[in-house]
């Protein structure tokens, strides 16, 4: 039987750049998928004939430049069409919209607040600094607080460093970013109410948290990271959809001649006194490798594919502690024609933009209420594209497609998912869309509802969590995904972590992926 | 949707022979109306040019502290100008780094209009609070001409029906033109006699009208940027976002200047109350400021030399240039400075450049500047020179 | 009459901070709005050194440290009671939740150990992050040491509790649902925020300061009063204050109904930040005076009195059955209005039974009393309540205002632009609930 290198557990992207980065450095490695194809959160699939939904994630902004380099992603078919706009209808039927060109937005800002108009500017500045004072960290390993080892106080050191050359101004800006509510923080800023909103709703994504609950400033700043490489607008759309995104990689790896294999879940990580030699798959069959890497999010990677005694007490109790609490859902739809709204009667380039619904504070918030207590949002905060407008190719000719994130759809529903409960929740979005888009259910030719539970189910995303665990200001950086184990490692020797819920955690980024190659290739890979 | 038109722009639309426009603070405005903007240029020397400069932010700012918000905010003192004047001035952040710079017309006891490059509403309002003071966003309701050149005095006089010589240089009065109401002021950015013409946006083409027909006489010609530019570079005038940054944008401490840096030492008062980078600015002038923004000349010669190894006459830029030239010291290895803005001086017959250096270069300092010759990185010789490079006495008389 | 330094408020801290200037030979004046001293209690830990200093203990000073610290009607009938022996509390607790119970001993521990952290920080003024300075960066290394030293739990427990909200927090512990809700109400304590905010983690803490293990109410006292009788110092009561400044330097106060003017090199002023340092907004840089309108200092606080005859026969009554409760009690203030539920904590101290009613945001309050009343089960017109429209701690004690970021970030020391002014009330370093610390450490800055 054939010996690898590395086994990764899981083929969504981290897991293949991983790989793609292992055999790169001319290690022996396979991937092993549980599904028919690779991609996990990241893929496109044609679920109506000639419709192609980007069924999870849908933009790309965060995807880091040096994998697109490093793996030669345009190579193998990576090409990310920008977004042009951002239109958020409003209730009184107005709307406000976020253009491509700075001067035209800066008018329709105008047009709701002069004064906001220039605090957007500033506004805009102090992200992009704070962007950048953060980046650093996102390629960085974190270092440990609790430890005493050489490298750790280094590591603190270097960031203690880091932080005080930012200048009081941009420090204390950075305190309240890990610590406000997104709500907070663009109060001090603005005074439009639309304008807090549809900036605090890229605060809540993914969360289960209200746009007024503390550490939402901080996914605020996520999201904001893309905006530094030099793309002029921060979040782009794949041709091809995110899956396209997932083949690329996928194509980057067997290139540098990385095996997957798809159809090959693993049940167990095979260890032998305290090190990791292989997996078993769910077929029974036995695989051994010099190390096993596991790209699924904590919870799957130490409570399930590891028996508990394989791992210290302490550790396993923290991992139970991990939150998830997944509080996103996703309706595709294909339509037989775009749908025009209200607020901006016809078709045009505002199609080829996204559509917020975030009218107003209140609305977000009170979308969040619902959730808390156990219930799907009745109007919730939603976020539209139309893939097809940015690349034809994802519908027939003339139809499209539509991509709708929803939240709040808790994972722990009252009572409980049921077919029943998903088509009311399908409900709710397509209704809320019609409000604003009258005649827009007219144009509905099929619809899918993705629901938390589904989520869970199709990618293994525990609790359908978005992000593979909350990007909650307590389970960051060498917090994540449990304190002391932050840097890939896991208590099990030759075992390493690579998912999205490790350090510097979701999205579509790469980043934790190639940080976990990184260690284990300067630990010595396996070989 | 597209980017908006000046009030003028029903008039100067039709003007552009090459359609070459510009952005300005969202609005476009003509780069040149003729094919090349020499004529243009001549024009401000020799007869008088106008330009559409309704671009510019404009902000009425009216109460009983009106003078007090504008002293907190300015370095120059307000509260002592006399109705009818008008001040040009810089204004800074709590560490004397210059924000933006601008005129601030003294329209009333309290009544003021401030013109800036940058936004500036939200900073008044910040910079108000406390204070019983209006401060309205005229931006867009009103329009502005600008007439530069050695006959506008002749030509606004007529337009105006009125006696216009006892309007002193940085003065303004209110007049009618073809019973339009408007403000003139000796104002402008040309380093030349001029007026600015301020006009509620509605009359806008017709004050346009009435100053070509007077002027056509006269040789009045609509100009455009390219033009300004050379001019306003004799005459020694700064921009922002070219010659310096404003401290608001700056990514780096480096990127920052103080007004006494930048030459505009004149304009920061000694004797007023509290005003946003007092403290910064008094020290620094006991200190001495490390920069200075200077002129330089490149000298012919050195110019010529630089050609002529490669077997070419010397090659002038066509039109003025806004890039950052490294400066050197007359060995030409230790970096002195850099310049900002520079071009050809078609009056003046010389290579000239706006640069920051040290302030121990005294001006007859020989130094360096970098510039391509065939693809080659070269260093022609220089000489400070003191600002402006051109000043005639019909500015100012 | 020449003063050295006029205080503005006669408050704990204000007066606090007088009586160390006076002790310091200084000729001290304080102005208090109010004509007569306040006779409600103060709720919160009086650091040790502030009695000592100011030999509090022999002026009439009186701290009230009930047992059973708290009582909270049960669901079923009866009440939890929790008393200050742990072992008790843990009995208690048994009749509910033996699994809560199993764990309440270790919780207490835990908690202790992380108030002491804080309660170290407190004593001093915050660390000063951006210095260069030798002194203050051995003092950070000092207290980052001190805090490794008591070992990796506490500093990961640091890091992973303090941004958490109260909710998951408990939620981590504990399963009855009156037991979290008790404790739960302290971490929303004079917050705009649920229990399910992050950062009410810290403000359970801050309040357990100063209290023994297993104690998560702050002690009672009348320090205030007692400090209004302690001599060395001239108060001046019914007058309210505004600081005078010119070309960036105090140069007194001027009081607002006589116009009368006083002057004095030094002012320190116990009023909250914003009332402050607002008028003075033409003597500050706009950047200075933006960060002191951006102080959030929400009101969500009603206090007051309750007639009861005969005195109740519990010292603390805490109703907010669950978390959920209190979350509730939040969701009708984020919209503006009061809880249609609020929390309502009785506080009988001396024989006074005053009222602590959350959330009540600014507003009209209609039949506010009349819902306190019933959840009492009392006569509306025994309830007497006065909600507050800003904040009690002048600055809510949120992640983002605390420490260095307190009362404006990057102006900690007590010290404002203005030179000759000084902040010295709850709105400083380290905020509302400990009297007499942010005066103490205001006033040895000054000094
Ligand atoms: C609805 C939704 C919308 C989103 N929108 C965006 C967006 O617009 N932009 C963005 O940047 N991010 C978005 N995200 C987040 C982003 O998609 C994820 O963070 C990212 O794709 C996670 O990548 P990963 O490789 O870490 O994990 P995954 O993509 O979850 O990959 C894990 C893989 O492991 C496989 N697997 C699971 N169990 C086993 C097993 N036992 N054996 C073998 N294989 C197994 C799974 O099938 C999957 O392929 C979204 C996520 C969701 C769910
Ligand atoms: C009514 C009230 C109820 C409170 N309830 C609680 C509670 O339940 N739990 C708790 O933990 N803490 C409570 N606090 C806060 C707690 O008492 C304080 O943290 C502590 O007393 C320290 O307060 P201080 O001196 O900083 O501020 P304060 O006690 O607020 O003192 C400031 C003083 O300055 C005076 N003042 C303000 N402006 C002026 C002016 N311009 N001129 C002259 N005087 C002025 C005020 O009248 C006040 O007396 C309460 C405070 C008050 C005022």
């Amino acid at each position: 039987m054939k010996r690898y290198d590395a086994i990764v557990i899981g083929g969504g992207h981290n897991g293949l750049v991983t790989a793609a980065y292992l055999a790169r450095a001319k290690k022996s490695v396979l991937v092993l998928e549980r599904r028919p194809r690779v991609g996990g959160a990241a893929v496109t699939e044609e679920i109506f004939p000639g419709f192609k939904f980007t069924m999870f994630s849908y933009v790309v902004s965060l995807l880091r430049p040096e994998i697109i380099r490093d793996l030669d992603l345009p190579r193998h078919g990576l090409h990310i069409l920008p977004l042009e706009s951002t239109v958020t209808p409003m209730e009184n039927g107005d709307y406000l919209a976020a253009w491509g060109d700075h001067d035209e937005t800066r008018r329709e800002l105008y047009r709701h607040s002069p004064r906001d108009a220039e605090a957007y500017d500033e506004y805009g500045r102090l992200m992009h600094f704070m962007a950048q004072a953060v980046k650093p960290i996102l390629g960085m390993v974190p270092p440990d607080p609790t430890s005493f080892a050489p490298g750790d106080l280094a590591g603190l050191l270097k960031l203690g460093k880091h932080f005080r050359a930012l200048g009081g101004e941009r420090l204390h800006a950075l305190v309240k970013l890990m610590t406000m509510s997104s709500a907070d923080f663009l109060d001090e800023w603005f005074e439009t109410d639309v304008l807090k909103a549809t900036k605090s709703a890229s605060g809540i994504i993914g969360t289960f948290l209200g746009p007024r609950s503390p550490g939402t400033a901080y996914v605020l700043l996520h999201h904001y990271m893309g905006e530094l490489d030099g793309v002029f607008r921060a979040w782009g759309f794949a041709k091809g959809g995110t899956g396209a995104v997932s083949e690329a990689i996928a194509s980057a790896a067997r290139s540098f001649g990385a095996e997957i294999r798809c159809d090959a879940g693993v049940s167990k990580v095979l260890v032998r006194n305290g090190r990791a030699t292989g997996v078993v798959l769910e077929n029974g069959d036995e695989l051994s490798a010099g190390i096993v890497v596991s790209s699924l999010d904590p919870r799957r990677t130490f409570l399930q594919l590891l028996a508990s005694n394989e791992l210290p007490a302490e550790f396993v109790a923290d991992i139970k502690r991990f939150k998830f609490r997944g509080s996103s859902g996703k309706v595709n739809l294909a339509l037989d024609s775009l749908p025009s709204f209200s607020c901006m009667p016809g078709i045009g380039r505002q199609h080829r933009g996204a559509f917020s619904i975030s009218p107003s504070l209140d609305y977000v918030e009170r979308a969040y209420d619902d959730a808390k207590y156990g219930e799907f949002s009745r109007r919730p905060y939603m976020d539209i594209v139309f893939p097809s407008m940015i690349d034809p190719g994802m519908a027939p000719p003339g139809k499209h497609v539509m991509s709708i994130f929803v939240q709040y759809a808790p994972y722990n529903l009252n009572g409980g998912w049921t077919d029943a409960k998903r088509e009311a929740f399908g409900d709710a979005v397509v209704n809320t869309v019609e409000s604003f888009a009258p005649g827009f259910k007219s144009k509905i030719l099929h619809r899918q509802v993705i629901t938390p539970l589904d989520i869970e189910r199709i990618t293994g995303l525990s609790e359908g969590n978005i992000f593979a665990g909350e990007l909650a200001l307590h389970q960051l950086f060498f917090l994540r995904p449990a304190p002391g184990w932050a840097k890939f490692a896991t208590p099990v020797r030759g075992f390493y972590q690579a998912g999205s819920g490790t350090h510097p955690g979701g999205g579509i980024m790469g980043a934790s992926g190639r940080l976990a190659a990184m260690r284990i290739l300067k630990d010595g890979g396996g070989a | 949707m597209s980017l908006r038109t000046t009030p003028f722009h029903p008039r100067t639309g039709p003007l552009s022979e090459g359609q070459a426009w510009r952005r300005w603070a969202g609005y476009v405005v003509a780069s040149a109306y003729e094919l090349s903007h020499d004529r243009e240029y001549h024009a401000i020397r020799n007869s008088a040019a106008l330009f559409d400069v309704s671009p510019l932010y404009k902000y009425l700012v009216t109460g009983r502290d009106a003078a007090r918000l504008l002293d907190h905010v300015v370095t120059r003192n307000v509260g002592k100008a006399k109705v009818g004047q008008v001040l040009y001035t810089p204004w800074c952040d709590n560490e004397g780094k210059q924000i933006d710079d601008g005129t601030i017309s003294v329209l009333g006891e309290q009544t003021f209009r401030m013109t800036s490059a940058d936004p500036t509403l939200r900073w008044l309002h910040l910079n108000s609070s406390g204070l019983d003071v209006t401060i309205q966003d005229v931006s867009e309701t009103t329009a502005a001409v600008s007439l530069q050149g050695p006959s506008s005095r002749e030509i606004l006089q007529l337009a105006a029906e009125r006696d216009l010589s006892a309007l002193k240089y940085f003065r303004l009065t209110s007049a009618k033109i073809r019973g339009i109401p408007v403000t003139i002021s000796r104002t402008g950015y040309t380093g030349d006699l001029g007026f600015e013409v301020w006009v509620d946006a509605s009359q806008a083409v017709p004050l346009w009208d009435a100053l070509i027909e007077t002027g056509t006489p006269y040789g009045i010609t609509p100009a455009g940027m390219l033009a300004l530019d050379v001019a306003r570079i004799e005459a020694g005038l700064l921009l922002i976002e070219v010659d310096y940054f404003s401290s608001r944008h700056a990514l780096i401490e480096a990127q920052k200047s103080s007004p006494l840096e930048l030459g505009l030492g004149w304009t920061v008062a000694t004797d007023k109350a509290r005003y946003n980078g007092q403290a910064a600015l008094d020290a620094e002038r006991t200190r001495g400021p490390a920069w200075q923004f200077t002129g330089l000349t490149v000298d012919w010669d050195s110019l010529e030399q630089l050609y002529a190894e490669v077997g070419l006459p010397p090659r002038l830029p066509s039109q003025a240039w806004r890039t950052s030239v490294p400066i050197y010291d007359r060995s030409g290895n230790k970096q002195l400075g850099y310049a900002t803005s520079g071009g050809w001086s078609p009056l003046l017959k010389r290579y000239m450049a706006l640069a920051h250096l040290g302030s121990e270069h005294a001006p007859g300092t020989e130094v360096r500047m970098e510039l391509t010759v065939e693809h080659r990185r070269k260093q022609a010789q220089a000489h400070v020179t003191p600002l402006p490079f051109f000043n005639p006495e019909r500015k100012r008389a | 009459m020449k003063y050295d330094a006029i205080v503005i408020g006669a408050g704990a801290n204000g007066l606090v901070t007088a009586h160390y200037l006076a002790r310091a030979g200084k000729r001290v004046l304080v102005v208090e709005q109010h004509p007569s001293a306040d006779p409600s209690a103060d709720v919160g830990w009086i650091p040790a050194a502030v009695m000592r200093d100011l030999r509090l203990a022999g002026s009439g000073l009186r701290i009230d440290e009930p047992d059973p610290w708290i009582t909270a009607p049960l669901p079923a009938g009866g009440t939890l009671e929790l008393s200050r022996d742990i072992a008790r509390s843990t009995e208690a607790i048994r009749r509910i939740s033996p699994a809560d119970a199993g764990k309440w001993p270790e919780f207490c521990r835990r908690m202790r150990s992380l108030a002491g952290v804080l309660e170290r920080l407190y004593l001093v003024p915050p660390p000063d992050i951006e210095s260069n300075d030798v002194r203050e960066l051995t003092r950070i290394a000092g207290l980052g040491l001190y805090v490794r030293r008591l070992g990796k739990q506490t500093v990961i427990d640091l890091a992973r509790i303090l941004p958490m909200s109260i909710a998951e927090l408990l939620d981590d512990w504990f399963e009855s649902d009156v037991l979290k809700g008790l404790l739960g109400a302290l971490g929303v304590w004079h917050l705009k925020q649920g229990p399910r905010s992050g950062g009410t983690a810290f403000n359970f803490l801050h309040h357990h300061a100063g209290s023994p293990i297993g104690v998560f109410r702050p002690a009672r006292s009348n320090i205030t009063q007692a400090l209004s009788k302690l001599p060395g110092v001239e108060v001046r009561r019914g007058a309210r204050a505004m600081v005078l400044a010119r070309n960036g330097t105090a140069t007194g106060v001027v009081l607002e109904k006589s116009g009368e003017t006083i002057e004095a090199p030094l002012v320190a002023s116990s009023a909250p930040p914003r009332a402050t340092l607002q008028p003075l907004a033409i003597e500050l840089y706009p950047d200075f005076a933006r960060a002191v309108g951006n102080i959030k200092a929400r009101g969500v606080v009603a206090r007051g009195t309750l007639t009861l005859e005969p005195p109740p026969a519990y010292s603390t009554l805490c109703i907010a059955p669950s978390l959920d409760y209190l979350e509730r009690a939040y969701d009708d203030a984020k919209y503006g209005k009061d809880s249609t539920a609020p929390y309502v904590e009785v506080q009988r101290t001396d024989g006074r039974v005053e009222v602590h009613v959350q959330f009540v945001p600014p507003g009209t309050h209609g039949g506010l009393a009349e819902r306190v009343a019933q959840i009492l089960n009392v006569r509306p017109n025994q309830v007497e309540l006065q909600p507050a429209e800003e904040s009690l701690y002048h600055g809510e004690l949120t992640l983002d205002q605390i420490l260095f970021m307190r009362p404006v970030p990057g102006w900690s020391r007590y010290r404002t632009p203005i030179e000759g002014l000084y902040l010295c009330g709850s709105g400083t370093h380290p905020g509302g609930g400990i009297p007499g610390a942010a005066g103490r450490n205001a006033a040895r800055e000054i000094l």
